[in-house]
């Protein structure tokens, strides 16, 4: 397959084309708030293309490895047995996007169930842990949102 | 309101059956600005002369829209308030029930000569402040908050007590995530941090949960008029303070953050709600809290795309929302000392 302009390179393209072509051809204000979300969204788009299995698999092996962690010093927490459970009979290692994604929500429900448990325990050390993982997908979300405020809002 | 084209027949029609004498409609735009709902603007005139601008606000098409609420609890929400006149607000004068007259389901509303509060703070000079407008948005926040929950009747759901209600907005949070295409961590901690601290509690009141200064009309007297009830509920009235705050954080300026302290004292003042329940720490409270209403409707309305039930640019664009919605419980949930 072609790889080189990547996918992310692309959809920067087509942002420009937008921007610089249909922008200035359109007066509609509807339109031109539209063509300023799509903008956006195409920005999304390109960060996503450029990194979202990586930061799928990263972030999955964190949270799948807390509640490793939290089944070892917090045992016998049967939503964190059964999440880890679903998860060891549900993983992909497959790189497609849709398998990587359902892995993915995998790992979450593991954490989630390990997070709530850890916190119920007062376990600070765990619960502190478990914020920097979240702390993470943030980082990896905030990448994607880039610049963002409600367009057309006044 | 599907098709623009055919509005001005079909308002004309609507209108002259309901007046008793025939209207025209000289004019018909639709608006910009409207996240949820369709919204346009017509001019009429009527046979007698007089001409009259009128705002209608209808359902987007089925799998379009990036939030679903209901017309007709909307509808009894806005008669109630226009019966009652418990707060200034663009007048509910008609409603398409059925879709069958105006394409969709309709609420046709009074126009309100002036512009949005966003617009105006739009064109401040944030280095010479905003002036009037901070204690003005607060006394509005307050004068809802100060309706007396028996001005809507039954038009929306009356929580039986604090504390019940409080449970069941924190399970939205559970909810929402059990609902949604894939897992999402940051609801589930967030629901179990807000169980874990409650606030002192407030006695139940009208909630916008749109409270923003898009929603406010300043008419050409300086009035501020409410718009867009159609998340309101009877809740807590600390997530609207709440829901400001995140809101303004990302689409500024927030008139809360530049100086928290004094927002609140004032809306203390104009409530006459204690320092034990409105302070910093509530703020962060229900700066989380409260962003669930808004939140759901969004993660529902992308979880509905992943489904193949929604689509269009709103869903789509708006999915960043949720990052913001995410940042905000991080913040609001303070993480335990190491």
């Amino acid at each position: 397959m072609l790889t080189r302009p990547t996918t992310e390179q692309i959809l920067l393209d087509l942002r420009d084309e937008l921007l610089t072509t249909v922008d200035g051809a359109v007066e509609s204000p509807p339109v031109k708030i539209a063509i300023q979300m799509m903008e956006n969204v195409l920005r999304n788009c390109a960060e996503r293309a450029a990194h979202e299995i990586a930061w799928m698999r990263e972030e999955g092996d964190a949270m799948v490895a807390f509640a490793r962690e939290v089944d070892q010093t917090l045992p016998g927490n049967s939503a964190v047995d059964s999440a880890l459970g679903a998860f060891n009979s549900g993983r992909s290692e497959s790189l497609h996007l849709d398998d990587v994604s359902a892995t993915y929500s995998l790992a979450g429900h593991c954490f989630s169930a390990a997070l709530e448990h850890a916190v119920a325990q007062n376990h600070v050390a765990l619960h502190l842990k478990a914020r920097s993982i979240l702390d993470l997908r943030l980082e990896h979300e905030n990448r994607i949102k880039g610049e963002w405020a409600f367009v057309g809002r006044a | 309101m599907l098709n623009p084209d055919e509005m001005p027949r079909r308002l004309g029609a609507f209108l002259t059956a309901r007046a008793g004498q025939d209207a025209t409609v000289v004019s018909y735009k639709p608006m910009i600005g409207g996240y949820s709902r369709l919204m346009a603007r017509a001019d009429i005139r009527w046979k007698d002369g007089r001409t009259e601008t009128v705002v209608l606000r209808g359902d987007p098409p089925p799998g379009k829209a990036m939030m679903e609420t209901d017309r007709d609890v909307e509808w009894a929400l806005l008669q109630s308030l226009t019966q009652a006149s418990s707060i200034p607000m663009a007048k509910a004068l008609h409603y398409d029930g059925t879709g069958s007259e105006l394409g969709t389901k309709c609420i046709v509303l009074e126009f309100v000569e002036g512009s949005s509060l966003q617009a105006l703070l739009n064109t401040c000079d944030p280095a010479q402040g905003y002036g009037r407008h901070t204690f003005d948005l607060v006394d509005t926040m307050a004068r809802v908050h100060r309706i007396d929950p028996n001005d809507v009747g039954s038009a929306i759901p009356r929580p039986t007590d604090w504390s019940s209600y409080i449970d069941t907005l924190i399970d939205r949070f559970r909810q929402a995530e059990a609902a949604h295409v894939e897992s999402n961590p940051f609801l589930r901690y967030v629901a179990g941090w807000l169980q874990a601290n409650k606030p002192a509690p407030l006695p139940l009141r009208l909630v916008h949960s749109d409270f923003q200064p898009a929603n406010i009309m300043v008419d050409p007297s300086g009035d501020h008029l409410m718009i867009d009830w159609e998340l309101a509920h009877i809740g807590d009235p600390r997530e609207d303070i709440g829901y400001y705050a995140v809101y303004s954080a990302s689409s500024g300026p927030s008139l809360i953050m530049s100086d928290p302290v004094a927002f609140l004292a004032r809306y203390r003042e104009q409530t006459g709600f204690s320092e034990e329940a409105v302070n910093l720490a509530t703020l962060g409270y229900f700066s989380s809290l409260a962003a669930i209403t808004v939140y759901a409707q969004v993660l529902g309305g992308a979880g509905a795309m992943a489904r193949g039930l929604n689509a269009g640019i709103l869903t789509t664009y708006t999915l960043n929302a949720l990052t913001v919605g995410h940042s905000n419980f991080m913040a609001g949930c303070i993480p335990p000392a190491a």
